[in-house]
């Protein structure tokens, strides 16, 4: 196959613009035989990021955790391999800074857009926005 | 979400370094996917212009744009592609959205920086407003 898009970073957070930004991973992950990173970023305010206390909020975490898990059997279903990562901190700050790491190797981010439904959602949410500018990997904004 | 969902690209060239990267990002998914590619340039009409000059400006531009597009349909046949060139007058963004309604193209695949960015370090003005606006998916290629 000629895609090089081994390994594609889908960030999520549960809407569900981010679950078609993660079928289309997937899509794109079966043509390319690749394998999926999935983010899941809970927001934390910068106060807490810092503080240890502040990854010490388990309930919260297990949210995260279960969109993980229903991320990995939606690519399953498909056979495809996703691991799943879940961080705090800011989402746009921190889903750049993964996507930017070299060692995590990533060659495409999928990011889902707001939808243009609504008047209010024209625009571009603020963190696919963000990730667009900041990241160094190329960007699919899937609409 | 339907299984071939990428049956028309389009690649909005202006004859930089990306936009080259962006359509040799597109001949890999044209490969795959086996999906028809559309290359567009827009010369570039509502910039002000001086009035003496306008048309002969407006001239090289189209030029440089059938240039452009000549270079890119050899560099797509050597692949075995065969592509739809359009150039178009007006504003760059609106031409672009005019196109993919009409085309009904499903993904948008530009460069990150143009020929019009040189002060821009980040994204260039069109492809974010591109990114912004447009109905269709939009890859970035840095």
């Amino acid at each position: 196959m000629a895609i090089k898009t081994k390994r594609i970073l889908v960030p999520l957070d549960g809407s569900k613009n981010s679950l078609r930004g993660l079928d289309m991973a997937i899509h794109l992950a079966r043509q390319s035989q690749g394998t999926i990173t999935a983010l899941a970023v809970k927001t934390v305010p910068g106060i807490y990021a810092i503080h240890p206390l502040g990854f010490l909020d388990f309930n919260s975490m297990k949210e995260v955790k279960k969109l993980l898990a229903d991320a990995k059997l939606r690519a399953a279903k498909k056979g495809i391999d996703l691991t799943g990562k879940a961080i705090a901190g800011d989402p746009g700050y921190d889903i750049a800074r993964f996507a930017n790491n070299s060692k995590n190797r990533i060659d495409l981010v999928v990011i889902g857009a707001r939808g243009r439904s609504s008047a209010k959602e024209i625009f571009l949410g603020s963190v696919s926005n963000y990730v667009l500018h900041k990241s160094k990997k190329p960007v699919l904004v899937v609409k | 979400m339907t299984e071939n969902n990428f049956k028309r690209i389009l690649v909005p060239v202006d004859g930089s370094i990306c936009s080259e990267k962006a359509l040799k990002r597109a001949c890999e998914l044209v490969e795959v996917f086996d999906s028809k590619i559309i290359v567009i340039y827009v010369v570039e009409k509502s910039a002000p212009l001086n009035l003496l000059d306008r048309n002969e400006y407006l001239g090289m531009l189209r030029k440089f744009g059938k240039k452009t597009l000549d270079k890119t349909n050899t560099l797509l046949s050597k692949k075995g592609i065969t592509a739809k060139l359009l150039l178009k007058e007006g504003n760059i963004v609106n031409e672009i959205e005019k196109v993919v309604k009409k085309e009904k193209c499903d993904l948008i695949v530009v460069g990150n920086k143009g020929l019009g960015s040189i002060t821009r370090f980040l994204l260039g003005s069109v492809s974010n407003k591109i990114s912004q606006s447009s109905s269709c998916s939009v890859l970035i290629v840095k």
